[in-house]
C-alpha cells in the first residue's frame, strides 16, 4: 500500500521538479540570452565599423546593430538593434525604424526592456548624458530633459520633431511582475551643441 | 523648472508603492498554511517564503491596475514628445440611439446622443464623433426631461461665444461644429451630478448607387489619426495629440480611445421605403432582422444593442425588372425647384473589357493603424489584385508608414518571376510605425509615364490621417492622365478620405471591413476598371432657365454607376421641359431625357419617376457647400469661398466648417459658486485594432520574472510533497 503510494508521490514530485527546472531554466534563459547576445554583437559592432553594411551579429539574425549607447559613465555600454519587434528586444535595445535614425534630426525612438537592458533607465535623471556612437563611428552626446510615465494606450510617439532627440522607452514600472502593462516610461534627451 | 519637479515627485512616488517587497497585507494569509510547516522550521520558512514570493504577481496585478487608474491623470505632460489626453476616466458617459427613415434615395437619420455625468460635480461633456461623409447635419435639439431646446444655425465663432456665455452662466447649452465632413463635435455643458442630458442630430444623405446595390454606412467610432507635421506650441483641444504644423487642430480630432467601456452601446432603427420592389436587404456587420408591410421595411439589429466599435452597412438590391434607371426628386423651397436627378447609362456587355495595356501600382498602407485585422484585409485584398494582372500589364507594389518600400524602382512586366516577389514582399508586410502617405503618393505619381501604358493606382488604406486636404492637392496636381482607386479598409475607416481621393483621383472607391467579402469587393473593382467608361457626360437643363448644378462637371463614370445631380433652378417648369443626359459609351452616344414637372408620389416598381421629396434644398446645399471647398484647393479665394460657404449654409441651416448649431436654455441650472468639470468623452476603439500599434509602443517588459516565479512554485510544491513523505514515514516508525 505504502509502496504504490510512493511510487505516485515519485512521479508527481518528478513532474514537479521538472516543471519547476524548466520554467526557472527559462527564465534564467532571457537575461543570459540578453546578455550573451550583447557580448556578440559587441564584435558585430566592429564588423560593421569595417564597413560590411547590415553586418548580422550571427547568421540568421533579422536584426543588425544601428548604434551603441553609453550612459553612466561607461558603466550601461550597448548595442542598439534596429527595429522593436519582441524577437529582436530579446536580444537588446531596439530602434524603431518609423522613427529618425540616430543621431539624426528628428526624435529617434529606442525601446528596451524593463528587466534587462534597459533596467538602468530608472537611475537616470536630469541633466545626464547618454552618448551614441554611430555606424560611421561618430559620437553623438545627449543631455536628459525629460523623464515621464505615459499610457501607451492614449499617447503617441511624436516622431517629427525640429530638434534632434532621442527617447529611451521602456515599461513601467520597472518591477511589475506582469508583462505587457500599459504604462510606459519615456526618458527624452536632446542632443547637446545644437544651435537654438 | 517647477513643472519638471512635480514630474519628477510622481513616477517616484508610484515606484514606491509597486516595490518588490509583498506588501504587509499579504502577511495575514501565512496564518492560514497547513500546519505541517511547524516542526521542520528551517524548510518551512525556506518553502514559505517561496511561496509568498509566488502570489506577488497576483497582489501586484491588483496594485498595477489600481495604479492605471490614477496615474495617466495625475502625470500631467507638458512633454516634448508625449501627450496625454485628458479626462480619460470621464465621468459622463455616452450611449447613443439612431433612427433612420429611407426614402427612395435619400436618408433622414436622428442620432441621439445621451450624455450621462455619473460624477458629483457638475460636468461638460466633449465628444467627437464620425458621420458619414456626405451627411448634411440640419438640425439639433437639445433634450432636457420632456421639454427641448432648437438649435440655432450661427457662424463658428459666434454659436461658440453664445455656448461658452451660457456654460459660464450656468445654463444648460449645447453646440454642434464641423472638424471635417466626416467628423463633428458636440458640447454640453451643465450636466447636472446623475443627470442625463440627450443632444438629438439630425442629417440628410443621399444614397450611393452602384453595381446594382443601394448602400448606407453609418460609422461609430474612428480610427485614430495620424498627425504628420511639427508639434505647435498652443493646442486648441484636449485630445492625445498636439496641433501640428500639417494638421493645425489635430488636438481637435484625436479623442481619447478606449478599448472597453460598459457604455458605448447604440441602438438603431431603419424604416425602408425603397420605392421599388426589393430582392435583398442585408447588413454587412450586424445581424439584423427585417420585418415588410406593405411595400416598407423595418430594419431592427438583432442585438438590442451593439457596442460602437465598427461601422454598420445596409445594402439592397432591387428586382432586376425594377432596377431604376432614371429618378428624379423635387422640392420647392422659396419658389425655387430643386432637383435630385439619378440616372443609369446603359450597361456595356462583357466582352468589351478594356484591352489597352496598363501600368497597375498597388500602393499599400502599413503603418501602425493597419496593424491586426486590417492589415490581414489589405493583404488579401492585395494579392487577390495581383492574381487580376494580365500579362499585357506591368505593376509594382508600394509600401509605405513612415517611410515608402517600393517592391521595384520602376514598374515591371508580369510574369512568373515579378509575381513570385510580389508575393513574397506582400506577405512579410508588417504594419508599424506612422502614416506619411505624401511620399508613397509622390512616389507613385512621379514616375514618367508610359505613352503606351494607361496607368491605374489602387491605394489600400485605412485613411487615418489628418491632413487630408493636403493629400487632395497631391493627387490632383500629378495625377496627369493617371486615374487612382481607393480601397477602405478597417472596422471603421475615414470614408471621407476614400471618396474624396477617388474623386480628385478620377477612380472609385470600394470599402472592405472583412476578411470574407475581400475575393467579391475586389474582384468587383477590378471588372469595373477594366471596363470602358461613360465619358463626355453633359447635362442639359432647358434653354429657358438658369441652372446651378453640383457637380458642375460631371465624372467619367466606370461600369454600373450612375450620373447624379443636385441642381437649383430659377423659375417653374412647364409640362413639357425636360433634362437632357448624354454621353459617349463604346455601343456610340447615349442620352436620356427626364420631364421635369413632378408627376406624383414615387410609385413603387417603375424604373422611371418624379417625385416630391423633402430635403432636396438642404442636399443641393450640401453639394454646393463640397463643390465650393473643391475650387478653394484649385485655387480660388479662400475669403471668397468662406463667404459663399457661410451664406449658404446659414441660408439652409446646415453645419459647416464655417458654421455650427448652438442651442441655449434659458434659466441658469448650476447653482454659482459649483465648480464645473470638463469631460472629453472617449471613442471605442475599433474593432481588431491595437492601441499599442497604432501609438507605437512596442512591449518592453519580458516575462522572466514570471518564470522564475512559477518554477519557485513548482519546486516548492516538491519540496512539500517530500516533506509530507517524510513525516508519515516518521509517524509510522513511531
Amino acid at each position: 500500500m505504502r509502496q504504490r503510494l510512493s511510487s505516485g508521490r515519485f512521479w508527481l514530485m518528478a513532474c514537479l521538479l521538472g516543471i519547476g527546472f524548466w520554467q526557472l531554466g527559462q527564465g534564467a534563459y532571457i537575461p543570459a540570452k540578453a546578455w550573451l547576445a550583447q557580448e556578440l554583437m559587441l564584435k558585430a559592432w566592429h564588423r560593421a565599423g569595417e564597413g560590411v553594411a547590415q553586418a548580422v551579429p550571427w547568421p540568421w539574425a533579422d536584426t543588425w546593430p544601428v548604434a551603441r549607447m553609453l550612459a553612466r559613465g561607461g558603466e550601461v555600454d550597448m548595442i542598439v538593434l534596429s527595429g522593436g519587434s519582441g524577437r529582436t528586444l530579446a536580444f537588446g535595445p531596439g530602434h524603431l525604424n518609423a522613427s529618425a535614425a540616430p543621431g539624426a534630426p528628428g526624435n529617434s525612438v529606442i525601446a528596451g526592456h524593463r528587466d534587462t537592458h534597459f533596467r538602468f533607465l530608472k537611475d537616470l535623471a536630469l541633466g545626464d548624458t547618454i552618448a551614441i556612437e554611430t555606424v560611421d563611428g561618430v559620437l553623438h552626446e545627449y543631455a536628459v530633459v525629460d523623464l515621464d510615465v505615459v499610457d501607451s494606450r492614449r499617447s503617441s510617439l511624436l516622431l517629427d520633431s525640429d530638434d534632434t532627440l532621442l527617447s529611451l522607452i521602456t515599461c513601467y514600472p520597472f518591477d511589475a511582475q506582469e508583462a505587457g502593462g500599459p504604462l510606459r516610461y519615456v526618458v527624452t534627451a536632446r542632443k547637446k551643441n545644437q544651435s537654438e | 523648472m517647477a513643472r519638471q519637479n512635480s514630474k519628477r515627485n510622481k513616477p517616484a512616488a508610484s515606484r514606491n508603492a509597486t516595490h518588490w517587497h509583498p506588501p504587509s497585507t499579504a502577511l495575514p494569509a501565512t496564518n492560514t498554511l497547513p500546519r505541517l510547516f511547524r516542526r521542520q522550521s528551517r524548510w518551512a520558512w525556506h518553502a514559505l517564503l517561496l511561496l509568498v514570493l509566488s502570489f506577488q504577481p497576483a497582489l501586484l496585478r491588483a496594485q498595477t491596475s489600481a495604479q492605471e487608474a490614477v496615474d495617466p491623470g495625475q502625470v500631467q505632460s507638458g512633454s516634448l514628445l508625449l501627450r496625454m489626453a485628458n479626462g480619460y476616466y470621464a465621468a459622463t458617459a455616452l450611449d447613443t440611439n439612431v433612427t433612420m427613415r429611407i426614402n427612395g434615395l435619400v436618408a433622414r437619420v436622428s442620432v441621439r446622443q445621451a450624455f450621462a455625468n455619473t460624477g458629483s460635480e457638475w460636468a461638460e461633456g466633449v465628444y467627437v464623433f464620425p458621420l458619414p461623409d456626405k451627411a448634411a447635419v440640419d438640425q439639433m435639439r437639445l433634450h432636457i426631461g420632456e421639454r427641448f431646446i432648437e438649435g440655432e444655425i450661427r457662424e463658428k465663432e459666434q454659436a461658440r461665444k453664445e455656448y461658452e456665455q451660457a456654460r459660464a452662466a450656468g445654463k444648460k447649452a449645447s453646440l454642434v461644429e464641423q472638424q471635417r465632413p466626416n467628423l463633428f463635435t458636440t458640447s454640453v455643458a451643465n450636466i447636472a451630478p446623475g443627470e442625463t442630458v440627450v443632444v438629438e442630430i439630425e442629417y440628410l444623405e443621399d444614397l450611393r448607387y452602384t453595381d446594382g446595390l443601394f448602400s448606407l454606412r453609418f460609422p461609430m467610432t474612428l480610427t485614430p489619426r495620424y498627425m504628420p507635421g511639427a508639434p505647435l506650441p498652443d493646442r486648441q483641444g484636449s485630445g492625445w495629440s498636439a496641433d501640428t504644423s500639417k494638421v493645425d487642430d489635430a488636438s481637435l480630432i484625436s479623442p481619447p480611445m478606449v478599448g472597453h467601456s460598459a457604455h458605448h452601446r447604440m441602438t438603431l432603427e431603419i424604416d425602408l421605403n425603397a420605392g421599388m420592389p426589393l430582392d435583398l436587404i442585408a447588413s454587412r456587420y450586424h445581424p439584423v432582422t427585417v420585418t415588410e408591410n406593405q411595400g416598407r421595411y423595418r430594419i431592427d439589429l438583432t442585438d438590442t444593442t451593439v457596442p460602437m466599435d465598427h461601422d454598420f452597412e445596409l445594402t439592397w438590391k432591387p428586382v432586376a425588372l425594377a432596377a431604376p434607371r432614371a429618378l428624379a426628386f423635387t422640392e420647392t423651397v422659396d419658389d425655387e425647384p430643386y432637383y435630385l436627378l439619378m440616372v443609369m447609362p446603359p450597361a456595356a456587355s462583357n466582352d468589351q473589357a478594356l484591352l489597352m495595356p496598363r501600368e497597375m501600382i498597388f500602393i499599400i498602407d502599413t503603418s501602425g493603424s493597419m496593424h491586426g485585422t486590417s492589415l490581414a484585409q489589405a493583404k488579401k485584398a492585395l494579392q487577390r489584385a495581383l492574381q487580376g494582372l494580365r500579362p499585357i500589364d506591368r505593376f509594382n507594389v508600394v509600401a509605405f508608414n513612415s517611410r515608402t518600400t517600393p517592391l521595384f524602382t520602376e514598374s515591371q512586366p508580369v510574369d512568373t518571376r515579378t509575381l513570385e516577389l510580389a508575393g513574397q514582399f506582400v506577405g512579410a508586410l508588417q504594419a508599424e510605425g506612422g502614416t506619411e502617405m505624401r511620399g508613397a503618393l509622390e512616389f507613385s505619381l512621379q514616375r514618367a509615364a508610359s505613352e503606351s501604358h494607361l496607368r491605374q493606382m489602387i491605394f489600400i488604406t485605412d485613411g487615418a490621417v489628418g491632413n487630408e486636404e493636403e493629400l487632395f492637392s497631391l493627387i490632383e496636381r500629378g495625377l496627369g492622365q493617371g486615374r487612382l482607386f481607393t480601397v477602405g479598409i478597417g472596422s471603421a475607416p475615414n470614408s471621407w478620405f476614400m471618396r474624396k481621393a477617388a474623386e480628385v483621383g478620377r477612380g472609385t472607391f470600394t470599402m472592405i471591413s472583412a476578411l470574407n467579402e475581400v475575393g467579391e469587393k475586389m474582384d468587383r473593382l477590378f471588372s469595373k476598371i477594366e471596363q470602358p467608361q461613360v465619358t463626355n457626360i453633359e447635362v442639359a437643363w432647358p434653354a429657358s432657365m438658369v441652372a446651378s448644378a453640383y457637380p458642375s462637371t460631371v465624372p467619367d463614370l466606370y461600369a454600373n454607376e450612375p450620373v447624379i445631380v443636385k441642381a437649383r433652378l430659377t423659375g417653374t417648369p412647364g409640362n413639357s421641359d425636360t433634362v437632357r443626359i448624354s454621353g459617349n459609351t463604346m455601343q456610340g452616344a447615349w442620352h436620356d431625357e427626364i420631364v421635369l414637372k413632378p408627376t406624383g408620389d414615387n410609385e413603387a416598381g417603375v424604373t422611371r419617376a418624379q417625385a416630391n421629396s423633402a430635403g432636396i434644398a438642404t442636399l443641393w446645399a450640401r453639394a454646393r457647400i463640397e463643390s465650393l471647398f473643391d475650387d478653394a484647393r484649385r485655387g480660388r479665394d479662400p475669403v471668397e469661398v468662406r463667404a459663399e460657404v457661410v451664406e449658404t449654409a446659414l441660408t439652409h441651416h446646415l453645419v459647416s466648417k464655417y458654421t455650427s448649431l448652438v442651442a441655449v436654455d434659458k434659466t441658469p441650472a448650476r447653482p454659482a459658486g459649483d465648480p464645473l468639470r470638463k469631460d472629453q468623452v472617449p471613442n471605442l476603439l475599433p474593432y481588431g485594432q491595437s492601441a499599442n500599434a497604432i501609438f507605437g509602443f512596442p512591449n518592453t517588459a519580458t516575462n522572466a520574472a514570471q518564470l522564475m516565479q512559477t518554477g519557485c512554485l513548482f519546486l516548492l510544491l516538491a519540496i512539500t510533497l517530500l516533506l509530507l513523505g517524510r513525516r508519515q514515514r516518521h509517524a509510522a516508525a513511531a
